[in-house]
C-alpha cells in the first residue's frame, strides 16, 4: 500500500514543477515587472534599467526561472511588493480560511446531492428524477458569485440573519461554504445518480433481496456502499475545484483567503506574490486531489487488495 | 408417506411490460412440490423458468414485471399477497435461492463471511460473533477454507464463488431451495462437486428442490420430478420414469433426440427445427405447433389444455384426445 | 413466425437520426428557443441601441432608479438604462462562449486526433501537457493568460479558449482511439488509402460525436467563465456592458439597488441554461445506448 502512495506522490512532484514552470513563464509574459511596482515612477527609466542588470531582471527566463526555484527550494518565496512581506508567510496566513471553506462547501455539496442522487435514481424517471434533473441544471447554469450576491441581499441585508462578508465568528461561514456547496452540488447530483443506477441493476442486490435483506438496507447499505466509489473520486475532484476556484467566492464575500489574496496581488501587479499564490494553490489542489485518491484506494477493496499482497 | 404439501403453484401468468411490447414470460403453469421432493425445471434459454423461480420468491423486477395471475402456496401461505415484511421473513429462510452466474450475484464490497453472516443475523437471534462463526462453519460445509471467511469475491475462483453463492442460501436450512442452473457458469469437475453438496445437504435437512436447468443428464440424476418448460408453459410434466421413459410431448421427443447419443452412435444431431417463438407475439393455439412434426390445423387453431394421461403424469398436447396417439419415442424396459 | 421487425429506414443517416432525436426532447427545444432569442436580442440591440448614447452616457440626474416603465430595469449609478445594457451587452457572452469554444475544439481536437492517431512519442508529449494543464485550477489559469495579455475581449478569448483545451483533447483522443481499431480502418487502408485519406473520411466523421457534445457543454461554462473574470476585473474593460463587469458594479449599491445585481445574473443565467438545454439534448440523442 505504501507504495502506491510513494508513486502518487512521486508522480505529482514532476508535474508540480512544470506547473510552476508554465505558471512563471505566462506571469512573465505581461507587461511591468517588480520594479516598475517598487519604484514606480520614483526612478528614471535609466535608473531602472540599471537596478535590471543589476539585480538580475534582464537574464534570461530559465535562469531566472531556476533562481527562483532555487529559492523556493530553500522556503523562499519572495517578497510581496505590496505587502512588504514573505509570500509564504501571506500566503499560509490565508491558507487555513480557504481550506475552511473548501471543506465545508464540499460538506454542504454532498449533502444536498446524495440524498437528490438517491432519490432520483431510486424512482428514475418519475417527478421526483426529473425534478433534481432540473434542480442540477439551475445550479450549473447559475453563476456562483451572483448566487452569493443574492443569498447576501437576502439573508444578509434583508433578514440581517448572517454576516454579509469577512470571518468574525462561526456564522460568517454559512453564506459562502452554502455558495460553493450550490455550485459543486450541481454536478454532482448528476454523478451521484448514475452511479446509483448503474449499481441499482446489479445481481449482486437480488441476492440479497432474496437473503431477505428488507429494502432499506438492500439501498442504504448493499447499494450506496458500491455507488459510493465513484462519488468520493468525483467529490475530490471538487474539492480540488474548490480550493482553485476560491477566488471568486472569496472576492464576493470579502473572505480571508488564499483566493483573495491572490486576486488582491493581481490588482496591485505584485507579480511575486501572484506567482507564489498561482503556484502554491495550483500544488495544494493536486495534493488534496492525490489525497482523495487515495481514500478512495482504501475504500474500494478490489484496489486496496492489488496493492496490498 | 404423508409428506407435506410444501409449494402449491396454481396458474400462475407473469409479463414483462416494455415499451417495445409486453413479453409472455410464464403463461398459466401449475406446479406442485412435497417435501424432501425435488423437481427438475426443464427448458431452452427464455422458457420462463427464471421467472417462475423469482416468482416463488415474490422477487419478479417490479417495474416491468406484472403477476397476472395466479397463487404460490409455500406452506399454506400465498406468497403473492403476503406483506413485505412476511416475505422478508421467509426470503432466505423458508424458501432459498441458488443464482446461476456467481460472478455477479456477490456484492464487490463485502468479505464473503460477511455475505453468509448476514443471512443468519437476519434470520436468526444470534450475536454478531455467532452468526460469523457459522458463516464459517457454512464455508468449510461448502468445501471453502475457513481462512478464506475475510476474503472478497473477486480473490475467488468462478467455482468457489457459486459454492459461496449456495452457502448463502443454505445457510438457514431452508425448507425449500431454487437452484437456477447453480452448475452452468462451472468446470464439468466442479459441477459434479457441486450437485454432490446439494444432495448431501439436502438429505441432512429434508429440503425440498426445484432445480432449473437445460441439462437433462443432471435431471436425471438429481430429481424425482420434471417439469419441461417450452415459452412460458409446462407442457409434460410427471416423475423422471414418466417423462424419460414414457414421453409424451414432442418437444421433451424433440430434446431427448437432439442429445448425442453415444450407444447408437448415430453420425447426425437431430436438432428441433424452427426456432423459438417471438414471446412479445405467440400464437394463440399451442406455442410449439410450428415445430411439432405431429402438428395438425386444429393444434394451431386451439388453446392447449393440461391433460392428466395417470395420477403423476401430465401433457399438454391436444392430440392426446385422441385415444391412441403417442409419440414415436418409447424406451423399452 | 417471427415477430414485428422495425426495418430501418435506408434514407434515414446518422444526423437525420440525431436532429430527430433532438427535436423529441422538450427541454432541450425549450433551450433552443431561448437561445435562439437571445442570439436575435444580441443581433437586434447592436444595430438598434447606440452606443453612444444609450449604453454608456451618463444621465447622473436619472441615476440610481429601481424598475419602471420608462426604464424596464432600472438605472446605474450613472443614469443608464439597464435593459439596454443587458441586451447591448449579450453579445459578449455569446461571442466569447462560441470564439473561444471554437478555438479549444479546433485547437484540442487536432491535438487529441494526433495523438491518439500517431501514439508513440507525439501522443506522450502532447498528453503530458495537457496532464500539465489540467491541475491548474481554471479560474487561475484564465486569470494568469488574461494577466499576461492585458484587459481585452480578445485576451478573455484566448483565456477562456485554453482552459478547455486539455479536456477536448482528451476526448479526441479517446475517440480516435476507439476508431482507429475499428475493422473499416483496416479495409481501408487494405485498399490502399492513405494516411491523410483515412483521418479525413473515416477517423474525423466517427470521432466528431463525443467532440460535439463536450463543445456544446463548454460552451456553457465559457460564458461562465468569462463573466467570473469580468467580474473580478480581468475581461471587458468599462464602460463595456458586459454582464459580469454589471455584476461587479452592482456590489457597490448591493443594499439600495438590488436590480443592478439582479437583472445582470439572471440574464447570465437563462443563456448558460438554455446552452446547458441543448448541450444535454445532444448529448442524450447521440447517446448509442439510448438507440432502439
Amino acid at each position: 500500500m505504501y507504495r502506491y502512495i510513494i508513486r502518487r506522490i512521486l508522480l505529482l512532484i514532476p508535474i508540480i514543477i512544470a506547473v510552476s514552470f508554465v505558471v512563471y513563464f505566462i506571469v512573465d509574459l505581461a507587461p511591468g515587472d517588480e520594479i516598475d511596482a517598487i519604484y514606480g515612477n520614483e526612478l528614471s527609466a535609466e535608473r531602472k534599467d540599471e537596478l535590471r542588470e543589476e539585480l538580475g531582471y534582464n537574464d534570461p527566463l530559465v535562469v531566472r526561472y531556476a533562481r527562483y526555484m532555487g529559492n523556493v527550494l530553500k522556503g523562499d518565496m519572495g517578497t510581496s511588493t505590496f505587502f512588504h512581506k514573505p509570500v509564504m508567510e501571506l500566503y499560509f496566513n490565508r491558507f487555513p480560511a480557504t481550506l475552511q471553506l473548501a471543506f465545508w462547501g464540499i460538506l454542504v455539496a454532498l449533502l444536498i446531492a446524495i440524498p437528490l442522487g438517491i432519490t432520483a435514481a431510486i424512482h428514475q424517471n418519475t417527478l421526483i428524477d426529473t425534478s433534481s434533473t432540473v434542480l442540477g441544471l439551475w445550479g450549473m447554469s447559475m453563476p456562483s458569485f451572483w448566487f452569493g450576491l443574492m443569498l447576501i441581499i437576502l439573508f444578509a441585508l434583508k433578514i440581517g440573519w448572517l454576516p454579509p462578508f469577512g470571518n468574525e465568528g462561526w456564522s460568517s461561514i454559512i453564506l459562502p461554504a452554502l455558495t460553493v456547496g450550490v455550485e459543486q452540488a450541481a454536478l454532482l447530483i448528476r454523478t451521484t445518480r448514475s452511479s446509483m443506477l448503474e449499481v441499482i441493476r446489479q445481481d449482486y442486490l437480488r441476492t440479497a433481496r432474496a437473503k431477505g435483506v428488507n429494502e432499506r438496507r438492500v439501498i442504504y447499505h448493499h447499494a450506496l456502499r458500491n455507488a459510493l466509489i465513484p462519488i468520493i473520486t468525483a467529490a475530490g475532484i471538487h474539492l480540488g475545484v474548490a480550493l482553485g476556484g476560491s477566488i471568486v467566492v472569496e472576492s464576493v464575500f470579502a473572505w480571508p483567503g488564499v483566493g483573495k489574496l491572490t486576486i488582491d496581488a493581481f490588482y496591485f501587479r505584485d507579480t511575486t506574490l501572484v506567482v507564489g499564490c498561482l503556484i502554491l494553490t495550483t500544488a495544494f489542489s493536486s495534493v488534496l486531489m492525490m489525497v482523495v485518491d487515495i481514500i478512495y484506494a482504501f475504500v474500494d477493496p478490489r484496489i486496496k487488495a492489488r496493492y496490498t499482497r | 408417506m404423508d409428506e407435506k404439501l410444501l409449494l402449491d403453484l396454481k396458474d400462475l401468468v407473469v409479463h414483462y411490460v416494455t415499451d417495445s411490447g409486453t413479453v409472455y414470460a410464464v403463461n398459466g403453469i401449475s406446479l406442485k412440490l412435497n417435501q424432501r421432493h425435488s423437481v427438475g425445471l426443464v427448458g431452452e434459454t427464455g422458457a420462463g423458468k427464471t421467472t417462475t423461480a423469482l416468482a416463488i420468491l415474490n422477487l419478479v423486477p417490479e417495474p416491468a414485471g406484472v403477476i397476472k395471475n395466479g397463487t404460490i402456496h409455500v406452506d399454506g401461505n400465498n406468497v403473492l399477497t403476503m406483506s413485505e415484511g412476511e416475505l422478508q421473513k421467509i426470503r432466505g429462510k423458508d424458501v432459498s435461492m441458488i443464482f446461476q452466474d456467481p460472478m455477479t450475484a456477490l456484492n464487490p464490497v463485502f468479505t464473503v463471511g460477511e455475505q453468509i453472516a448476514e443471512s443468519i443475523r437476519i434470520h436468526e437471534k444470534v450475536s454478531d460473533k455467532e452468526a460469523m462463526r457459522r458463516a464459517v462453519e457454512m464455508l468449510e460445509i461448502v468445501g471453502i477454507s475457513a481462512s478464506r471467511a475475510n476474503d472478497y469475491p473477486h480473490q475467488l475462483s468462478g467455482g468457489m464463488k457459486q459454492r459461496v453463492v449456495i452457502a448463502i442460501a443454505l445457510a438457514c436450512h431452508a425448507k425449500l431451495l431454487i437452484a437456477d442452473e447453480p452448475t452452468t457458469a462451472l468446470d464439468v469437475t466442479i459441477q459434479a462437486q457441486v450437485l454432490e453438496l446439494i444432495r448431501s445437504y439436502r438429505e441432512k435437512y429434508d429440503t425440498a428442490m426445484i432445480l432449473i436447468t437445460h441439462d437433462l443428464g443432471i435431471v436425471a440424476e438429481t430429481c424425482d420430478e420434471v417439469a419441461v418448460m417450452y415459452a412460458g408453459n409446462i407442457v409434460e410434466y410427471g416423475t423422471l420414469e414418466d417423462v424419460f421413459n414414457r414421453t409424451k410431448h414432442p418437444y421433451t421427443e424433440g430434446l431427448f433426440n437432439s442429445l448425442p447419443n453415444i450407444i447408437e452412435r448415430r453420425s447426425k444431431l437431430t436438432p428441433i427445427p424452427g426456432m423459438v417463438p417471438d414471446p412479445t407475439s405467440l400464437p394463440e393455439g399451442c406455442i410449439f405447433a410450428d415445430r411439432c412434426s405431429y402438428a395438425t390445423d386444429a393444434c394451431r387453431r386451439t388453446a392447449q389444455e393440461d391433460k392428466w394421461l395417470s395420477d403423476t403424469h401430465m401433457v399438454r398436447c391436444s392430440r392426446y384426445q385422441e385415444p391412441n396417439f403417442n409419440v414415436k419415442r418409447k424406451i423399452e424396459r | 413466425m417471427a415477430g414485428k421487425m422495425k426495418l430501418k429506414n435506408k434514407d434515414s443517416s446518422f444526423w437525420g437520426e440525431v436532429a430527430k432525436e433532438f427535436k423529441k426532447n422538450k427541454g432541450a427545444m425549450i433551450g433552443l428557443v431561448v437561445f435562439s432569442l437571445v442570439i436575435i436580442a444580441a443581433i437586434l440591440a447592436l444595430f438598434v441601441l447606440d452606443y453612444k448614447t444609450q449604453i454608456t452616457k451618463l444621465k447622473l440626474a436619472e441615476a440610481l432608479q429601481p424598475a419602471s416603465w420608462k426604464h424596464l430595469f432600472g438605472t446605474d449609478q450613472f443614469g443608464r438604462d439597464i435593459f439596454y445594457r443587458i441586451l447591448y451587452g449579450a453579445h459578449y457572452s455569446l461571442l466569447i462562449g462560441v470564439c473561444a469554444v471554437t478555438i479549444s475544439t479546433v485547437v484540442g481536437s487536432v491535438l487529441g486526433i494526433l495523438a491518439g492517431y500517431l501514439g508513440g512519442i507525439i501522443e506522450n508529449i502532447i498528453m503530458r501537457i495537457m496532464d500539465i494543464l489540467s491541475p491548474i485550477p481554471t479560474v487561475l489559469l484564465a486569470i494568469t493568460i488574461a494577466a499576461a495579455f492585458g484587459q481585452s475581449l480578445t485576451s478573455l478569448m484566448i483565456a477562456v479558449g485554453v482552459i478547455s483545451v486539455p479536456s477536448f483533447a482528451r476526448v479526441a483522443r479517446a475517440a480516435v482511439m476507439t476508431v482507429r481499431d475499428q475493422e473499416y480502418i483496416e479495409a481501408a487502408k487494405s485498399q490502399g488509402a492513405s494516411e491523410l485519406q483515412i483521418i479525413v473520411s473515416h477517423v474525423i466523421p466517427n470521432s466528431l460525436p463525443p467532440i460535439m457534445v463536450q463543445a456544446t457543454m463548454r460552451v456553457a461554462s465559457a460564458i461562465i467563465s468569462a463573466s467570473a473574470l469580468s467580474f473580478l476585473g480581468l475581461g471587458v474593460p468599462a464602460p463595456n456592458p458586459e454582464w459580469g463587469g454589471m455584476l461587479s458594479e452592482g456590489r457597490n449599491f448591493i443594499s439600495t439597488n438590488t436590480n443592478m445585481t439582479f437583472f445582470p445574473g439572471i440574464a447570465i443565467m437563462i443563456t448558460v441554461l438554455s446552452v446547458n438545454l441543448i448541450g444535454d439534448g445532444v448529448r442524450d440523442a447521440m447517446d448509442p445506448r439510448l438507440k432502439r
